[in-house]
């Protein structure tokens, strides 16, 4: 008997044009469809409750309750509430989106219920469901939705040039230039380089958000399915508990580095000339 | 013995869908209509989430605890507001007190005087009075006397007279006369 591990990459259950479903984005959109729903119960209880300025009740006061702890995580980071209802909705969707895919993938049935399909020349059962983010094009999508609207804001924040200033050091490298200070050419010179090794590190943070995340959920499903296929009873208990934890943790990591991108975008550049300006003018 | 063989059966099949696509990311599955798919459905869930969740929760959320920061504001001020006004009654009911007091007692004093005054007035009236009695009757006592003794001296005069015309109407006897009335004077 083969352990049937799951392969790195989701599987294609059906093909609906030429866009390939896979088992991984069966669950996605089972998770869709689960906010979707979610949001429905929301505004109608926003309907019947905010607009009559009654206390709220039942499921909206549930969702208050997460939405308060999302926004003070927020606070915590950004330490201005306007700010933090700025980011709330990016970081707290990623977070609860990840959290429910996660979450989903442990409940029995995902990885265990399938179709028998022939691959590679072998039969082989197919798992119709497998956990959203242990395909990596879910956790690529979010990464580079992710950092890609924190560039967005932080260009809305604080203006075009200067957001492109922190990468592209000219403007520092003219005002060095202006300033006719060697000492301060060979700064910003420098500068200069360490802006375009920023350009890298924004790519860095799209992989290591996704491929960590991915590399976490993955592992825990093969960890699952070995424990699962040695000893079927009790032994996988605690490590189904342990995965649940992973997934509430992972989730926790992927929302506040993405919240911690989107201060960081947001503020303007600390130092450099810009200051020092100020400073002069100040005195 | 299991796991050498499922790895080594996963490494094959790696290896065989590298084969397939090419590349890693053919093997990781990386597939840019899935991509996008993905994309897509994670938009949904982010756009429904920000506009029916997010945005009015959060909204609501914000302005409630402004409302409860305005209301233990409030709560403070009119706290603040009370001991004041607290304050204020003390002093003012103490003020009053000694105002009260003080026209108690200006009253007792006033009335004492008054009734001193009412006293000596009456006094001196009476003294007034008395002495005005007084001379009245002195007076009154004076009139009497000086005319019971002209009437005397006439009744006198006229017993005298009589008593002359009866038996003395010499010169030594209107001498005696005389006499006898500067005696009586």
């Amino acid at each position: 008997m083969l352990v049937a591990l799951p392969p790195l990459a989701a599987e294609t259950m059906f093909t609906l044009g030429s866009l390939p479903i896979t088992n991984s984005y069966i669950n996605t959109t089972i998770a869709t469809l689960l906010f979707v729903l979610a949001a429905f119960f929301v505004s109608r209880g926003i309907k019947k409750y905010y607009t009559k300025s009654v206390a709220p009740k039942g499921f909206l006061n549930f969702v208050e309750s997460i939405v308060e702890v999302i926004l003070d995580y927020c606070d915590q980071v950004t330490r201005d509430r306007k700010k933090s209802l700025q980011f709330m909705p990016i970081a707290g969707a990623l977070f609860l989106f990840i959290l429910v895919s996660n979450w989903m993938g442990l409940i029995p049935g995902t990885g265990s219920i399938g179709i028998w399909h022939l691959v590679h020349g072998e039969h082989e059962l197919v798992p119709l469901f497998r956990p959203g983010n242990t395909d990596l094009n879910m956790t690529v999508a979010m990464a580079v939705l992710a950092v890609s609207s924190s560039h967005l804001l932080g260009i809305m924040a604080i203006g075009f040039f200067k957001y492109a200033n922190k990468f592209i050091k000219l403007g520092d490298l003219w005002q060095a230039v202006k300033s006719l200070s060697p000492v301060k050419m060979l700064i910003a010179f420098i500068e200069f380089f360490v802006g375009l090794i920023e350009i890298f590190s924004e790519i860095a943070k799209m992989v290591s958000l996704s491929l960590r995340l991915y590399g976490n959920i993955f592992a825990g499903e093969v960890l699952l399915t070995v424990l699962a296929s040695l000893i079927a009873f009790f032994v996988p208990l605690p490590f189904m508990a342990l995965e649940i934890l992973v997934g509430l943790i992972q989730a926790v990591v992927f929302s506040m580095l993405t919240l911690v991108y989107l201060n960081m975008a947001t503020m303007e550049a600390h130092g450099g000339h810009d200051a020092e300006h100020e400073a002069a003018a100040g005195h | 013995m299991l796991d050498f063989i499922s790895i080594a059966h996963a490494a094959s099949e790696a290896a065989q869908a590298e084969k397939e696509s090419g590349g890693v990311l053919g093997t990781l599955g990386i597939n840019w209509k899935l991509f996008v798919a993905q994309l897509v459905n994670f938009s949904v869930v982010m756009w429904i989430l920000w506009k029916f969740v997010f945005g009015p929760v959060g909204r609501k959320l914000e302005e409630r605890r402004q409302k409860i920061d305005k209301a233990l504001k409030d709560a403070g001020d009119i706290e603040r507001q009370k001991t004041e006004f607290e304050a204020w009654r003390e002093e003012e009911m103490r003020k009053t007190r000694t105002q009260a007091a003080e026209i108690v007692s200006e009253a007792q004093k006033e009335a004492l005087s008054q009734k001193d005054k009412v006293v000596a007035d009456t006094k001196a009236e009476q003294e007034k009075l008395a002495k005005q009695a007084r001379e009245q009757i002195k007076s009154e006592q004076e009139k009497s006397v000086l005319e019971i003794k002209s009437q005397v001296a006439e009744l006198v005069t006229m017993a005298t007279e009589k008593v002359l015309k009866q038996k003395l109407d010499s010169k030594h006897d209107q001498e005696l006369v005389k006499k006898s009335i500067e005696s009586l004077k």
